[in-house]
């Protein structure tokens, strides 16, 4: 049977309501301006409606003590067992000793209530061991590993017990915190995480229709990407951020980081994590260039979020036409719009041309995705 | 390394057998007729594709039995070297004619007309654009082709345009726009009018796989091009004989240059033996009762439009169907399959289409409305159809 492994950040989401951005680090100050838990209630509306639809026979709960998870699962007259005695005033640690817990007692996923702060400290144990899954509570929800409403991370709970959903890659977003306080609105990749997706559907050759896993269809698109290079192979090659590049660049067998912009070039690698005046000295090198990307995170950001390397300059240099946008069907369907934001409302209504874009999503294969700006 | 060669064979059937995914076959005892004999019952047929109950009309088995006396049973090699009979050329140009284009080709099957041809079509340096919900023969044919693929949501003619310009602003070579007429698994018609307009905007060629609009929609069953008065308009008509010609073979339809290229080019044309004697005779008969006999197609659509309208009444959701192709929606494929086993018990052969050939919540009984089917056979079904569909609780 499988296991679920349910946490709940008590004091997630209490910065949004006094008007903070996040509630790490500033939990005294939202609840002098009469900040209160709603962490909860959002928990508990999920866990009623996975009551309402759940089949038979489905899944085994272990969770945190009091307020952060067997309250709620009492209250939901779900059966559990309590894996980590949390104490009176939980924090940061306390999620992250709960996911060693859930690891260690061989939890199949880990679902929780919180924002992207939790998230990541989630990910920070789990990393892409078990897929992770969100009841949207937090302030700040970036990253690709929430239900859209508390009721639809209950469908997507038991589509995945019953084994419709199947765990493929997601981005960890965050806000980072002290950087807002000063002034500064960044939000970044931090990792790579697995999260519940309705997979692709392919016609394949052997049946009629066939479920793709994420990995084939990632390696489809890395085969295609692949004999780009082999034709063209004085072209210069960058590779945006993100789980979809990474997964591209062990395709063409390069070393690709997670966070940063990596090259490619006939077959040897004139750059990693390259920031912006790295990536202008190349562009000098090159007479030819391609940009892929992937949309980033739970709202679909291919330019903006976090690769701020990728600089207007860089964007003006390269050109929208060699801007190849990749992205798993699965995870277009889940961000059917594409963002960018530059910094330059100029150069982002460039992009946007007539606000849709080509993405590349399987061998040879693309369709229009729309864009916001 | 130490290998098994056959052990493959029955890992992969038995995990499919587990799943459930694994094909059953039935035994159809005697003709495809309206009412037959499948694994020892008698069953009212709905899902056949013999739309027009062709299979059985006496003109065209009689036709097929004189090839046998004139021709023998085979043709004896394949169309490029000694396989073309006079038959073959006589049920070619009944096409054309049916048609109203210039010129026309059978191919042995609709599938391998769109496996031989579309990758001829279409080579590096160019793109194929598809409707998201074609057929799996187009999907095998595009895939042969080293051109680039684009797909637009399905039916959606403003996507489509936009798919178009961004093609056209990547300058592409050619572009060849592919859809099904008329869609198998919901029964809506693709909007060959617009799809051709937009072509002629971007130069590009088009491409209908009518395989269930012959004999079928536009005056006397003429297919797609007919019923949008485009004939002649659409670069490749494809089509096959299989289902209301009631007989076998994949047809393509168009200019005599269209079939020149094809014939040279198709390796599924060239390299596969040609119909026997029968096929041919029996494609060309089918064709001329469709042009004389007008009350088949009449009868398919008035068992639609009644079939339709009982069934819609009792609170059934038959989707976006507007061909003989009804969908009777039952939500999950659990349910699907409980509606399809209970007709077949009170007679009814009606399969269900379930994930993944159909989205998870949108499995169905696919029923295919028939010309030779008597008022009494549908009132048997649709009575089974409300007994069964309450129970089960779909309505």
């Amino acid at each position: 049977m499988l296991k679920v492994g349910f946490l709940v950040n008590p004091i997630a989401g209490m910065g949004g309501r006094v008007g903070l951005k996040g509630t790490d680090g500033v939990l005294e100050e939202a609840r002098k301006l009469g900040a209160i838990p709603i962490a909860g209630e959002h928990a508990r509306a999920m866990l009623s409606e996975f009551n309402r639809i759940r089949k038979d026979g489905d899944a085994e709960w272990l969770t945190c003590s009091g307020e952060m998870g067997a309250d709620s699962l009492e209250k939901a007259g779900i059966g559990f067992s309590t894996v980590y005695e949390a104490p009176e005033a939980t924090g940061q640690k306390d999620t992250v000793a709960a996911s060693r817990a859930f690891l260690k007692q061989k939890a199949d996923i880990v679902l929780f209530c919180g924002g992207d702060g939790t998230a990541r400290d989630i990910c920070s144990v789990v990393g892409r061991k078990i897929p992770i899954l969100g009841i949207p509570a937090g302030v700040k929800m970036h990253s690709g590993v929430f239900g859209v409403t508390p009721a639809k991370t209950a469908e997507v709970l038991a589509g995945f017990i019953s084994g419709d959903l199947k765990p493929a890659e997601a981005e960890i977003m965050d806000l980072d915190e002290d950087r807002y306080r000063k002034g500064e609105w960044v939000v970044r990749l931090y990792g790579s995480t697995l999260t519940p997706f309705e997979s692709t559907l392919v016609q394949t050759s052997k049946m009629m229709v066939a479920e793709a896993s994420d990995a084939d269809v990632l390696a489809e698109i890395g085969e295609y990407i692949q004999e780009l290079v082999s034709e063209e192979p004085g072209t210069l090659f960058l590779l945006g951020p993100g789980g979809t590049t990474e997964a591209i660049g062990k395709v063409l067998g390069m070393e690709k980081t997670l966070l940063g912009i990596d090259a490619w070039a006939g077959g040897a690698q004139p750059g990693t994590d390259l920031n912006e005046a790295g990536i202008l000295k190349l562009l000098d090198k090159y007479k030819k260039v391609k940009l892929i990307l992937s949309p980033i995170g739970s709202q679909g950001f291919v330019l903006g979020r976090g690769n701020l390397q990728l600089s207007p300059r860089v964007v003006r240099r390269i050109g929208r036409e060699n801007i190849i946008v990749v992205s798993t069907p699965a995870k277009l369907q889940k961000t059917p719009v594409l963002r960018f934001d530059t910094g330059d409302a100029e150069l982002d209504r460039v992009l946007a041309g007539r606000s849709w874009f080509s993405v590349v999503v399987g061998y040879r294969l693309s369709r229009l995705a729309k864009i916001q700006i | 390394m130490d290998r098994n060669p056959n052990a493959f064979l029955r890992e992969e059937y038995q995990a499919l057998v587990e799943k459930n995914f694994n094909w059953q076959l039935r035994t159809l005892e005697g003709p495809s007729t309206p009412v037959c004999k499948v694994d020892g019952k008698e069953v009212i047929m709905l899902c056949s594709n013999n739309y027009l109950n062709l299979s059985n009309h006496p003109k065209i088995k009689r036709a097929a039995k004189q090839a046998i006396k004139t021709h023998g049973a085979g043709s004896g090699s394949v169309r490029g070297i000694a396989g073309t009979m006079d038959l073959h050329f006589a049920a070619e140009k009944a096409v054309a004619r049916f048609k109203r284009t210039e010129s026309a080709l059978i191919y042995q099957t609709g599938f391998a007309a769109n496996a031989g041809l579309i990758p001829q079509l279409a080579d590096k340096g160019d793109i194929i654009i598809s409707d998201e919900l074609n057929h799996g023969s187009i999907i095998d044919g595009v895939r042969l082709s080293k051109a680039d693929r684009g797909v637009y949501k399905h039916s959606d003619m403003a996507d489509l345009e936009n798919v178009l310009r961004d093609a056209d602003s990547k300058n592409y070579r050619r572009i060849l726009i592919i859809t099904d007429g008329v869609f198998s698994m919901d029964g809506d018609i693709a909007h060959a009018d617009q799809i051709v307009k937009l072509a002629q905007q971007f130069g590009a060629m088009t491409y209908i796989d009518d395989a269930h609009g012959e004999g079928v929609i536009g005056s006397d069953g003429r297919g797609v091009g007919a019923h949008f008065g485009i004939e002649g308009k659409i670069d490749v008509e494809m089509g096959t004989f299989s289902k209301a010609y009631g007989v076998v073979g994949g047809l393509i339809a168009g200019s005599q240059d269209l079939v020149n290229f094809a014939y040279n080019k198709s390796r599924t044309w060239l390299l596969s033996g040609s119909h026997p004697p029968a096929v041919a005779a029996a494609q060309r008969a089918a064709i001329e009762v469709l042009e004389t006999e007008p009350r088949h197609v009449k009868r398919l659509w008035k068992n639609t439009r009644y079939f339709k309208r009982q069934i819609k009444k009792m609170g059934f959701d038959t989707g976006s169907s507007e061909t003989p192709i009804i969908p009777i929606m039952c939500g999950e494929s659990s349910k699907a399959k409980e509606l399809s086993a209970a007709l077949y018990q009170e007679g009814i052969f009606a399969l269900p289409i379930v994930f993944p050939m159909v989205a998870r919540d949108r499995a169905r009984i696919r029923v295919m409305m028939n010309a030779g089917l008597k008022r009494e056979h549908l009132d048997k079904a649709l009575v089974a159809f409300e007994a069964s569909g309450r129970k089960i609780g779909i309505i």
